[in-house]
């Protein structure tokens, strides 16, 4: 029930004049299909039961009012409607999820160089009987890193997207169902429509629900809209919007009191509850930017693979290798570009960094949303609980004609008001008093202001402010029993009580509270310090004033009242409240209390971090626009002195239309005003706006917000708790739950979860995201340079036909091995700048990985690290009687199994093996002069433009990542047995200083470096080799 | 989200684009630009690498190497090297199967010629020849001491009679003094299909060529040579042995080592067809 247009009454262009495309006839292809539904599904309600009369209601659904359907009638009902469940979404299979973090994104490339060593190993082995075996390992070693990593993946991301467990657990049991004039329990997913059924306090409602008779039933609707209060439901129609009229009750929402009737109106799929289950199941969620970037880096990666291979490959083919060979070489110049280490160490990275995120209270449940948060641009807040205390407490009081603030924050110290004043003292009195609301037992221990209560939020929160800073209430009430009572209704507008004086226990005082105009039609007389005065106009017009100015503020407005009974309603006397025997006019009114959700101390802070963040706060919330308005004044979200169009009109007394547009900065968008709006419009809000205020927004309104926000570009982070943010929440390239007040419906549909519920978290959020984004720049700018000192190897072993200076086990110790630590400390590095205080990135232009990064890694300080390495080489070589002039074109000769006298410069004569030994002393020494080098490289990647010094050298992580690198090679290379595991040998002390003078080469380039792009901002150099 | 894969059209655009004159993403004078600064520091890298390896260079001696200590013991080996594997097929019938063996041999034993031997000095057998320089003195090895293998009676080292000469050599190691009496002992694998003769008798390998001291200092040296003659047996119809030579006799001289099968010893196979 409620597609658009379905069914009749209600046109669906009245309601929706939205351009979107409603229900075309018949859809030709399926996929085209579930996209309309989508479509469709992001429609608002429409529904017209609750219009209807009872009658109507009946004859719609064929139903008698009183019997229900006859049993037969609902058996067919069930066979032509389908059973009341919610359709589970097609669930991913374990297995292809994890075989999606196997082959996923970096996971791809790794795939493809091990499948290529595979293939050059099959070459090698077809054409040659002894083939060497570094192809093969090398490809099982990258499978095992896959795997591994995938595995750890997979690990951590193992408890997310449950999404529909948690609507499937919200499905209740039984239901009480009235057929054919008997009452009986059936499943709840044998109702059918026009079902007449009966619920009750506790109960869960089976399906959507059109009351038609209802006794004291309140509901809790907050898994739907996130409204915290019960509200009460009757049959009566008293609004337009189907989710906020009260002769409605949704499926899957509690009945917290009370009993009522209603008739089935829609099941299943077709709820409420249903559509937004199908709206954020059947949402399409987007890449995450840091996918996004990993995979631009990888084509970058693939680029300049392809491209030295193929260089080569034409090369060797000049040189005059065989077809054969070339290919070898071709396939092992691509698989040597493949930085192995790197997918562990973006994933380590990203992990330590979700770690650290969950300590500051945000859990992030998809390790790609790390990032996401770094590069948000819009935050879409809800109001309720996020920005605010999620708890009305009274912040303001008027009496004495005059207005005093109350303590709103948290802690509930500082503030005062004129307590010595006489007109309080009854004040206070009658809002204890006249007062249902009462502690919970047992928490004499907590605060007052966290104690938990009975009763509705406002009449806690008089109870509370009462205790504080009155006296206790249990006393009052002990010395001033209540003996009658009129509770609030709606029609009324008011509630009142009748105590026992504590004064004079004979005679009775009638108190009552309530809407502030109803009290004041009650009233003749006023007090003003304590003295009774006649109502006059001047105070009448002051009452007025303070009226306004309160209910301006967007705070819920109390008046109070009383009225000392004569001595004829004595001790004793019958009160009868609802055949009314007691005088209830010439009140004497005492003042105002005014009531809001306040916001968290720490959000206006936040905010304002988040706007010199660059990153703009939208509030998209389903209360009224005024108190909307006012919490977004009071934590910044509309900025002091900022004005909306609505403002400057009434300021400057001039129509709406007549301001112009270009001024306001600030608007506030009504949901009604946003349902007529197509996206053009809302896309002109949203770029010509820098503060925005959505009031009264529906599930997919905020749905479509978000949309419209992704549409301009910006990368959107959606704060919500209630099962109606979960589409938006999905739908935001991330979806921040609250972990105290949100349902699990929006936790499991969020990608991180705030576990204190509070806005401030979201700011150490982005500046943990946006730090990471830097350090794994960082990081990959370390790992990536090291490919430079391990492929020119081959090369010129290809080109000038030298021995080979570094082999395969080395290129590995150094991948995965001695660079993996280093590179992960760089994620601790701490921020070069106030990274709060830049704009958010620009997905489309600042690239994780870009030119400038790789020019800097493989161009520049990689080039100077193969140099070191080659000069260790020839040191050794030279050393042991082969000088580098005779090496070149001594290839051949060098690798002959056969060739055991092979001449050095001195004429000494080797053996294969003897050669071999120093060949793979040499690998070790260049592996070694890696580390060495690497050491600079690492404290130059520390910083992208500060100097080292600057920055200092605090990351001790970093300090362990450089001593544990080259204990691990000191390992590799000292320890007995070595020669035969890995083909390592232990080297001369002196040859560990041959790449010195090269690692401090890299320090002083660098340094420099970022001496000229700091002294010239923007400069060439900036420009061409800033990362 | 839409993804970056750039249009076609868009990489033709990116290869030159006409409006802002760029090619591959950049306009002439930024080609330049980067170009030249990469020329700069490539140019300033291959400066200072040639400058650390003329550093390196100066610390080298010219005569001996800075490091001996991965040959402390040398390796055997046989020539002439057969092209792949040692394996010597050949035919006695058909000249042309051994003519490259004979050639090379020729060639190597050149140096050892009477004629190219006279400037050398006749060094008393059995004892190193300890030298303090500065002038460095080779010793005569005669050819003749090579008997049937000398090339000098037998043009053909016994290839045409099926009865072929391969030389065995231990690698010049510089500074190496053997120990006691150093001899090169040539075994077939089946003593029934093939014996094996030794020249100089015993493979005796005299001190008197020890120490080596290097190619620059010890100019003319002639490494000493033992030649194995395989004889198949007359009454043996197969004519294929695998001959396993080592150093004996002198206890510094390893023969026998794990990994290096050449250390100290060779083995290698004569394939003779008919």
């Amino acid at each position: 029930m409620g597609f658009g247009g379905k069914k009749g009454t209600v046109s669906p262009s009245e309601r929706n004049p939205s351009p979107r495309p409603k229900r075309r006839p018949k859809p030709i292809q399926k996929r085209k299909l579930k996209r309309k539904n989508v479509e469709e599904l992001k429609q608002e309600v429409v529904l017209d039961d609750h219009r209807l009369t009872l009658e109507q209601l009946s004859a719609k659904y064929s139903v008698d009012l009183s019997r229900g359907h006859t049993p037969e009638r609902a058996k067919g009902l069930l066979i032509q409607n389908g059973p009341n469940v919610l359709t589970p979404p097609p669930t991913t299979p374990e297995w292809v999820k994890f075989c999606k973090q196997l082959f996923g994104g970096f996971s791809l490339l790794l795939w493809t160089g091990a499948i290529l060593c595979f293939v050059a190993y099959g070459i090698q082995l077809y054409f040659n009987e002894d083939p060497s075996k570094d192809n093969l390992y090398l490809g099982i070693v990258l499978a095992a890193v896959v795997i591994i990593t995938g595995c750890f993946s997979y690990y951590q991301e193992a408890k997310s997207s449950k999404i529909m467990e948690s609507f499937k657990n919200m499905v209740p049991q039984r239901a009480l169902v009235i057929r054919g004039g008997e009452k009986m329990q059936i499943l709840v997913k044998d109702v059918v429509l026009g079902d007449l059924v009966e619920v009750k306090g506790g109960d869960r409602i089976p399906a959507d629900l059109r009351l038609i008779s209802s006794q004291g039933c309140k509901v809790d609707n907050s898994s739907l809209t996130g409204e915290s209060e019960p509200q009460s439901r009757s049959p009566d129609f008293t609004h337009e919007n189907p989710l906020e009229t009260r002769n409605i009750c949704f499926f899957s929402t509690n009945c917290v009191e009370g009993t009522a009737r209603g008739i089935v109106i829609a099941t299943g799929d077709s709820t409420v509850m249903g559509r937004i289950a199908s709206l954020t199941s059947g949402l399409a969620v987007g890449q995450t930017p840091i996918a996004a970037e990993i995979e631009h880096f990888i084509r970058l990666i693939t680029m300049m693979a392809l491209f030295f291979g193929v260089t080569f490959f034409g090369l060797s083919l000049i040189l005059g290798y065989g077809w054969l060979e070339a290919v070898i070489f071709l396939i092992g110049i691509i698989v040597a570009n493949v930085p192995e280490g790197l997918l562990a160490t973006v994933t380590v990275c990203l992990t330590l960094t979700a770690k650290r995120m969950a300590r500051k209270n945000c859990l992030v449940k998809n390790l790609e949303a790390v990032e996401t948060l770094g590069s948000t641009s819009t935050i879409c807040s809800d109001k309720t609980g996020t920005l605010t205390q999620n708890r009305m407490t009274v912040a303001h009081l008027w009496f004495d004609k005059t207005v005093y603030e109350a303590d709103t924050s948290e802690e509930q110290i500082g503030k005062t008001f004129a307590k010595g004043s006489d007109t309080w003292s009854v004040l206070a009195r009658i809002a204890g008093l006249c007062n249902r609301a009462d502690f919970k037992t047992n928490q004499e221990h907590l605060p007052i202001a966290k104690r938990s209560t009975t009763g509705d939020a406002s009449e806690s929160a008089l109870l509370k402010f009462i205790e504080q800073t009155y006296s206790s209430v249990t006393e009052m009430r002990e010395k001033s029993p209540k003996v009658a009572e009129i509770p609030f209704n709606s029609t009324n507008k008011y509630q009142v009580s009748i105590h026992l004086r504590e004064d004079s226990s004979q005679t009775h005082v009638l108190m009552m509270k309530g809407a502030p105009e109803r009290i004041l039609e009650f009233c003749s007389t006023f007090l003003l310090n304590g003295q009774e005065y006649p109502m006059d106009e001047e105070m009448a017009a002051a009452f007025q004033n303070a009226y306004l100015e309160l209910g301006g503020l967007g705070e819920r407005v109390l008046g109070f009242c009383f009225l000392n009974l004569p001595s004829m309603y004595a001790k004793g006397f019958p009160f009868n409240t609802d055949e009314i025997n007691f005088s209830m006019d010439h009140l004497c009114f005492v003042g105002l209390i005014s009531m809001i959700d306040p916001p968290r101390a720490a959000v206006p802070d936040a905010v304002s971090k988040c706007r010199s963040a660059g990153i703009k706060v939208i509030m998209v919330t389903g209360d009224h626009p005024i108190t909307a308005k006012a919490i977004a004044k009071g934590v910044g979200i509309i900025s002091e002195g900022s004005e909306t169009a609505e403002d400057i009109a009434a300021r400057l007394r001039i129509p709406v239309t007549q301001v112009d547009t270009r001024a306001v900065k600030a608007i506030v968008v009504h949901g009604s005003e946003l349902k007529d709006m197509n996206s053009q419009q809302l896309d002109h809000i949203l770029k010509n706006h820098t503060e925005i205020v959505f009031a009264r927004t529906s599930p997919q309104q905020k749905l479509i917000i978000v949309e419209g926000c992704q549409r301009l570009g910006a990368i959107v982070a959606v704060t919500g708790d209630g099962v109606n943010d979960s589409p938006a929440l999905k739908k935001a390239d991330i979806g921040i739950a609250m972990g105290i007040t949100g349902s699990d419906v929006s936790k499991q549909a969020a990608d991180m979860i705030l576990l204190d519920d509070n806005f401030a978290s979201i700011v150490t959020g982005v500046e943990e995201g946006r730090l990471i984004f830097d350090n794994l720049k960082k990081s990959i700018a370390y790992t990536l340079t090291s490919n430079i000192p391990e492929i020119t190897p081959f090369l010129m072993f290809v080109v000038l036909s030298i021995p080979l200076p570094l082999g395969t086990v080395t290129i590995l110790c150094i991948d995965l091995g001695t660079d993996m630590v280093p590179a992960i400390s760089l994620a601790y590095e701490s921020a070069e700048s106030d990274i709060m205080k830049r704009l958010p990135r620009n997905p489309k232009t600042e690239n994780l990985v870009n030119n400038r990064l790789i020019g800097m890694a493989y161009g520049q300080i990689g080039m100077i690290q193969a140099l070191a390495g080659f000069f260790t080489y020839f040191v050794i070589l030279a050393e042991n009687g082969f000088k580098p002039f005779d090496l070149l074109g001594i290839r051949l000769d060098w690798d002959d199994r056969f060739l055991n006298d092979l001449e050095d410069s001195y004429g000494q004569q080797w053996t294969y093996e003897q050669r071999k030994v120093v060949e793979f002393t040499c690998h070790t020494a260049f592996f070694i002069s890696i580390v060495v080098v690497q050491w600079a490289d690492l404290i130059i990647c520390k910083t992208r433009r500060n100097s080292v010094f600057q920055q200092g050298m605090k990351n001790k992580v970093l300090i362990f990542g450089i001593l544990e690198e080259t204990f691990l090679a000191a390992l590799l290379s000292y320890t007995p047995g070595m020669d035969l595991a890995l083909r390592m040998y232990p080297l001369r002390i002196a040859w560990w200083f041959c790449a010195v003078p090269y690692s401090i080469l890299i320090f002083i380039y660098d340094e420099i470096r970022k001496l000229i792009i700091r002294q010239r901002p923007g400069g060439w150099l900036e420009r061409e080799t800033y990362y | 989200r839409e993804s970056f894969q750039p249009e076609p059209g868009e990489w033709k655009r990116f290869i030159y684009n006409p409006t802002s004159g760029e090619f591959l993403g950049r306009t002439a004078k930024s080609w330049g630009l980067i170009l030249l600064f990469y020329l700069v520091f490539y140019g300033f890298l291959a400066a200072l690498f040639t400058f650390t390896m003329w550093v390196m260079l100066q610390t080298l001696n010219d005569e001996v190497p800075k490091y001996r200590d991965q040959i402390p013991s040398p390796g055997l080996m046989v020539f002439p090297k057969p092209l792949s594997a040692l394996e010597y097929t050949f035919s006695a019938s058909d000249p042309s199967s051994y003519r490259g063996y004979i050639e090379d041999l020729r060639k190597f034993l050149k140096p050892y010629t009477l004629e190219e031997q006279k400037n050398l000095t006749v060094c008393p057998d059995g004892i190193l020849s300890e030298q303090k320089g500065p002038v460095y003195v080779a010793c005569q090895f005669p050819i003749f001491l090579l008997q049937a293998c000398s090339g000098m009676s037998d043009p053909d080292f016994g290839y045409s009679q099926g009865s072929p000469c391969v030389l065995v050599k231990m690698n010049r190691i510089i500074g190496l003094k053997p120990e006691g009496t150093p001899r090169i002992e040539c075994i077939p694998k089946d003593e029934n299909v093939a014996s094996i003769s030794t020249y100089p008798n015993n493979g005796i390998i005299d001190l008197k060529y020890f120490p080596y001291y290097g190619k620059k200092l010890h100019v003319g040296y002639l490494q000493p040579l033992v030649a194995a003659q395989v004889i198949f047996s007359a009454n043996s119809t197969k004519k294929e042995v695998t001959v396993e030579c080592k150093i004996d006799g002198s206890p510094n001289l390893k023969n026998q080592d794990d990994r290096d099968k050449f250390l100290g010893r060779v083995a290698f196979k004569i394939i003779a067809r008919a």
